[in-house]
């Protein structure tokens, strides 16, 4: 139980009454806010480390992600361990190939699968939510009663249905997910758009002869920008998971490529063998990552939302 | 003689922080005062000054970053040393708490009875059949209407006003020696607050309970008060009896705040700001006219399987005309369609049916095209000042927006140039052209507002509501603008406001509504010096005069019975019963012209209704 | 309250018959027919093989088939693959095991992760609060997939305590794995989503209205704040369920339980397209029936929608 902050914010204002000029908008005190969060913060520069290291790490190794070193195929519980005179930092798999080329193949699959996953699901969440928002009425209720009817059938099993038979290419993978992702996105949307939609300065728009149009983009967007970043932000991981989801049984990325959730699948089988490094190293990174993604979300969330802890 | 009488709560030197983020912040600064058995003392203060914070402390029910130091003597024990567990002994039983917002201070969850029934078994020693008994007593004690139906209901099932009531009700039922009345009616409409505030004082004086009644409102003070405090920015700056700061302040402050306070009964204090009268030989007669004007809601009533849709007459057949640089006052309690008449006027919620002409053209039924050229002229200012200004927008850029839209032609820099021409006419320093609205003051957001309807100098501005959510001396200085500027600028104005007193100040003639139609529309000075509706009555005997002695000689007019519902076809026929019986043919209560330009809603006499 | 239930479980059945035509459809758009990978097949050996399972008749007829055989019969027709089973054989011997580790599952994240969320609520920034909110962030990148190589490593390969797959007949020993590795992250998104709806709650006015009639802590949070906290852990639940079902793959796939789930990943893998509607349908009908108890116990516990 806090105290009131109007209130409080009245008590500070009557204590000090000076006025700078330049003011500080909404933006700039969440940036502020973010910057005070260390958790958020450090996660920030682990995944820029992370990415770098996906996307420039490969060119240090000697080896690729799908070429067999035949010298230790078949053999790879004794001789596949992790080690620098051989050029396999990080070991190999069970077919003798690097675990070190493949973790950071793994890792700009899976990043990408979040982000492309995610920016189609943002696409299509606000669109929606915008318009259903925005309208009303009739088709809001349509609309939004489909969205329900989607949410409450378990869409991962038609998901997974439709890449048995249209081929599992990488692109559907990324589209596909993205497209059974944006619900969550369009009810918010919907919800902060039907509020904004009742504010008195939007009325006040109105009554100044502004156009709907006009209204959407200078009031409506800028108004839901807050939002969407904080979701998008916490659905990369969603759908990183959702992805290793599939890829952990065998349903999603094709081998030769491979993901966190493949890698993980991978080393989970061989466990027994005592290739820990198979399992460690992809859990290693995945870990990381969500956390990282988790905290950048969490800590956008209390910089736009700062009344929510 | 009152010396003798030993104070049964007594603060002493209490100091309250708080820890926020920018540092420890000093609500309360070292305050003391004391409360004899059955008295009643004031707490009066602007929003921030820190009044509510000190029972607060009392009751246990400091914010967790809080912190108060100095000691509450109540019964002997000093509550601030209390342990929780000590202090539940105390709290519900011997000094309980009424709030500001009964809608939310009951729980959602559980019937009346429940809630009720709960500190009975905490407090007193009863079996389950005097429990209930005591329960129906007191809900019958504070006029509930089917006090045995309400105690099953659930809060929601309950106004505003009977919840308050409720409150009282739980917050009585063992008899406290002190309670404590936290804005208790700020939230509710006049003729609610006047039932409250007798219930109140009828409870003072039947069970010798004392009364700490905390509240901005000089007029509910005077009705109430035995003494009184005055506090700001955390200190008490004047104390004394209701006669001694009433007719003698001697703080700045107190004298600024009663000055202020708008006055029911006599609007022309020379502090003020005239308004400019009418000359009628003038002006035209057709600058706004507004002939029977409806708008109907459907709403969906009940569950069942099917659920059926019944129309909400919000506004149901208004008709007024409007001349150039008059002000119309709208008044009315919540719910009487005041603010869905003003969108419908602006055509920002279409009538369901009626004419607005404006200039001889009318506004209903144009195209999108055409009534963007009228919205020039026609402009409107809302009641939450925060609310209405877009959070990622510089004031600079809210004050601009209608300039984009119809002087577009203009360079940035004349618009910029005009904008702080405005902001210098409102009242704004041009250094914070660049601020954002979170950073203003209440009062600045709305001159903001003001600015912004402003700038195209229109010719009529429905203002809604505009001066509610301020503090009564930023209220004052608002509406002070707000006369200035319809001199300068011819200025038509619809004043839209639940507060009679605030209403006469500024507006030429008067229009009172009840539940979607008008009951009665004069001059001011008819309304106030004259009312003749049972309804115009009963409101304007509710607005309690900041002074002591005439609020006290002054008796509420109580018209038995619950506000009804809008939707309720017998609704209007509250101040008709005669013709009830004529609701199956269609028959709606006439507006007669009582005298030249003073209309009247075809009424039973007062007396008929009061008995 | 009774005319709510009824309009809630009528309004279910469309969204039961949309999951079956989309599904249905995704059949009919399915290139190629389910035989056509048997490389090798004779063409009358297929037109023979697809007049058996009825897929040389129009949709429309299939489709009025199909639906006749569920709703009438409860009858979802013969497995492409399994060429002797049908769809309800195989059904009839999967379902009991999901059923029983994921009810298993479900209660146990819900009987441990509400009185953990209330109990950091409660004792706000404190030791225990910690713990909890560490737990539920931590429990974030566990899902189940993760949690169960590291459960087996833990508790088979190091300890040996339990074994690492199979089922059993539900032995206990059997059922302890997989029921931890579903839950994990769901107990811990209830304990937070509990914790974070009991701190708001906390701090509403009613709950101030309580602490001034002198009630004890315990009961302010039993009798006024537990109902409105647990809303948004109502629903939360129905999603939850959904996604603990498509969970149940993983379990059944990774501890070879014999679930639904591995048949379904062998139907796709196969293309057995009936089995494949069969599972669907089967978790959809018992994902949209939870909603609707969702819903309805929603409306139990706020008294403004009973009406």
């Amino acid at each position: 139980m806090l105290v009131n902050k109007k209130k409080l914010a009245a008590m500070v204002d009557s204590a000090s009454s000076q006025t700078p000029i330049e003011g500080r908008s909404q933006w700039q005190d969440a940036m502020v806010r973010f910057k005070q969060n260390k958790a958020a913060l450090v996660s920030v520069f682990v995944l820029f480390a992370m990415i770098t290291i996906a996307f420039i790490g490969p060119l240090l190794s000697q080896w690729d992600y799908e070429t067999i070193d035949w010298a230790l195929t078949g053999n790879a519980a004794e001789m596949g361990a992790p080690s620098i005179a051989n050029g396999h930092f990080f070991g190999t798999d069970d077919l003798g190939r690097d675990l070190y080329a493949r973790v950071l193949q793994g890792t700009q699959i899976s990043l990408m699968v979040g982000i492309i996953g995610t920016v189609v699901a943002v696409l299509v969440g606000v669109l929606y939510g915008a318009v259903s928002g925005y309208f009303g009425g009739r088709i809001d209720n349509v609309m939004m009663r489909f969205v329900d009817i989607l949410m409450s059938i378990p869409y991962m099993f038609i998901l997974i249905i439709l890449f048995v038979m249209f081929g599992r290419s990488v692109y559907i993978l990324f589209i596909g997910l993205g497209l059974f992702s944006w619900m969550d996105m369009a009810r918010i949307v919907r919800g902060q758009t039907l509020s904004l939609k009742h504010k008195e300065f939007i009325e006040a728009a109105v009554a100044s002869g502004v156009s709907d149009f006009t209204i959407i983009v200078r009031h409506i967007v800028p108004n839901l920008l807050g939002i969407v970043v904080v979701y998008t932000s916490l659905m990369i991981p969603n759908l990183i998971l959702l992805e290793s989801f599939i890829s952990f049984l065998g349903l999603g990325i094709q081998e030769p490529l491979t993901s966190w959730g493949a890698l993980i699948s991978d080393g989970a089988k061989t466990i027994q063998y005592g290739t820990l490094w198979q399992l460690a190293f992809p859990l290693g990174f995945f870990i990381t990552g969500l956390f990282c993604f988790f905290f950048i979300g969490d800590g956008l969330r209390d910089a736009f939302d700062p009344k929510d802890r | 003689m009152t010396d003798i009488i030993k104070p049964m709560f007594e603060v002493n030197n209490l100091k309250i922080s708080f820890a926020t983020n920018d540092g420890i912040v000093e609500a309360v600064k070292g305050v003391s005062f004391h409360i004899n058995p059955g008295e009643c003392v004031g707490i009066v203060g602007e929003s921030g000054s820190g009044k509510s914070q000190t029972f607060m402390a009392a009751m246990g029910l400091l914010a967790k970053n809080g912190h108060a130091d100095g000691s509450i003597i109540f019964q002997g024990h000093n509550l601030l040393e209390l342990s929780v567990e000590q202090l539940n002994h105390v709290r519900g039983k011997n000094m309980s708490m009424i709030f500001q917002d009964p809608l939310t201070s009951l729980t959602p969850h559980m019937t009346i009875l429940a809630q009720m029934r709960e500190v009975i078994a905490l407090h007193m020693d009863l079996n389950q059949a005097d429990t209930d008994r005591v329960c129906r007593e007191w809900i019958d004690r504070v006029r509930i209407a089917e006090g045995a139906r309400r105690l099953n209901q659930y809060p929601h099932e309950l106004s505003g006003g009977m919840r308050q009531r409720v409150m009282i009700a739980m917050s009585m039922l063992c008899s406290p020696s002190l309670l404590i009345a936290d804005e208790p009616t700020t939230a509710l409409d006049v003729t609610v607050q006047a039932e409250i505030l007798d219930l109140m004082d009828e409870l003072k004086r039947e069970n010798g309970t004392a009364i700490a009644l905390i509240t901005h409102d000089m007029g509910v003070m005077a009705r109430m008060c035995d003494r009184l405090h005055v506090m700001r920015y955390g200190e008490y700056v004047e104390e004394g009896t209701a006669e001694d700061v009433f007719y003698n302040p001697q703080h700045q402050y107190t004298k600024m705040l009663l000055d202020s306070m708008p006055r029911i009964d006599n609007p022309d204090r020379t502090s003020h700001h005239k308004l400019k009268p009418i000359d009628d030989s003038q002006t035209g007669d057709d600058f706004l006219v507004v002939d029977d004007l409806k708008v109907h809601f459907k709403i969906k009533v009940g569950g069942g399987i099917w659920p059926k849709t019944l129309p909400l007459k919000a506004v149901d057949g208004v008709s007024f005309k409007l001349r150039e640089g008059e002000t119309l006052g709208i008044v009315g309690e919540s719910g009487c369609g005041k603010s869905t008449l003003a969108r419908a006027v602006l055509q920002l919620i279409p009538p369901t049916d009626g004419v607005v002409t404006w200039i001889g053209k009318p506004l209903s039924g144009l195209k999108k095209e055409e009534l963007k050229d009228k919205r020039k002229d026609l402009q409107i200012v809302f009641q939450d000042p925060l609310a209405s200004l877009d959070p990622r927008m510089t004031i600079a850029s809210s004050i601009m927006e209608p300039l984009l839209t119809f002087a577009a032609h203009m360079s940035k820099t004349d618009m910029k140039e005009r904008v702080m021409k405005m902001m210098d006419r409102v009242g704004l320093n041009r250094n914070m052209i660049n601020r954002y609205p979170h950073e203003l003051s209440g009062g600045q957001n709305q001159r903001v507002g003001i600015a912004r309807a402003m700038i195209m100098q229109p010719k009529l501005v429905i203002c809604d509501e505009a001066v509610s959510a301020l503090d009564v001396s930023v209220q004052a200085q608002i509406i002070e603008l707000l006369i200035d500027l319809q001199a300068e600028f011819k200025l038509s104005i619809l004043f839209i406001s639940h507060d009679l007193a605030v209403v006469r100040e500024i507006s030429h003639r008067i229009m009172v509504l009840y539940l979607g139609r008008v009951v009665e529309m004069a001059n001011s000075r008819d309304i106030y010096d004259n009312p003749i509706h049972p309804y115009t009555k009963q409101l304007i005997s509710a607005v309690p005069v900041p002074d002591p002695k005439i609020e006290r000689a002054r008796k509420s007019i109580k018209i038995p019975g619950e506000l009804p519902s809008p939707m309720d076809p017998n609704a209007q026929f509250k101040f008709l019963p005669s013709k009830r019986d004529q609701v199956a043919q269609g028959y709606q209560p006439k507006l007669i012209e009582h005298s030249p330009g003073h209309f009247v809603a075809e009424h039973d006499p007062l007396e008929t209704l009061l008995a | 309250m009774f005319s709510f239930i009824i309009r809630r479980t009528f309004s279910s059945i469309p969204t039961i018959l949309i999951l079956i035509l989309i599904s249905f459809a995704l059949m009919r758009l399915a290139p190629g027919s389910p035989f056509s990978s048997d490389r090798g097949l004779p063409p009358e050996v297929l037109a023979n093989l697809e007049a058996k399972y009825g897929l040389n008749l129009p949709w429309f007829e299939q489709l009025y088939t199909y639906l006749k055989g569920i709703i009438f019969s409860f009858d979802f027709g013969p497995s492409f693959k399994y060429k002797d089973r049908s769809v309800n054989d195989i059904l009839a011997q999967g379902f009991p095991v999901t059923l029983t580790y994921g009810l298993w599952s479900f209660f146990i994240a819900v009987a441990v992760g509400i009185p953990l969320g209330i109990a950091a609520a409660v004792r706000h920034n404190t030791k225990l609060d910690y713990l909890a909110v560490g737990f539920s962030i931590g429990a974030q990148v566990l899902p189940n997939f993760v949690m169960a190589p590291i459960l087996v490593i833990i508790f088979t390969l190091w300890l040996n305590w339990l074994p690492g797959g199979g089922w059993n007949g539900g032995e206990w020993q059997y059922v302890i794995m997989p029921v931890i590795a579903l839950s994990t992250s769901y107990m811990a998104s209830i304990a937070r989503i509990t914790r974070s709806s009991m701190l708001e709650v906390l701090s509403a006015n009613f709950i101030r209205t309580a602490k001034a009639k002198g009630l004890a802590n315990s009961s302010i949070i039993l009798n006024h704040a537990l109902k409105p906290a647990l809303l948004p852990v109502i629903s939360y639940l129905g999603p939850a369920f959904v996604s603990m079902i498509t969970g149940s793959v993983i379990i059944d796939i990774y501890f070879s339980t014999g679930g639904m789930g591995q048949f379904f990943v062998d139907a796709a893998l196969n293309r057995d397209y009936s089995l494949l509607m069969g599972v669907t349908i089967v978790f959809g009908v018992m994902t949209i029936l939870f909603n609707t108890i969702v819903d309805i116990a929603y409306a139990w516990l706020d008294p403004k929608i009973r009406l």
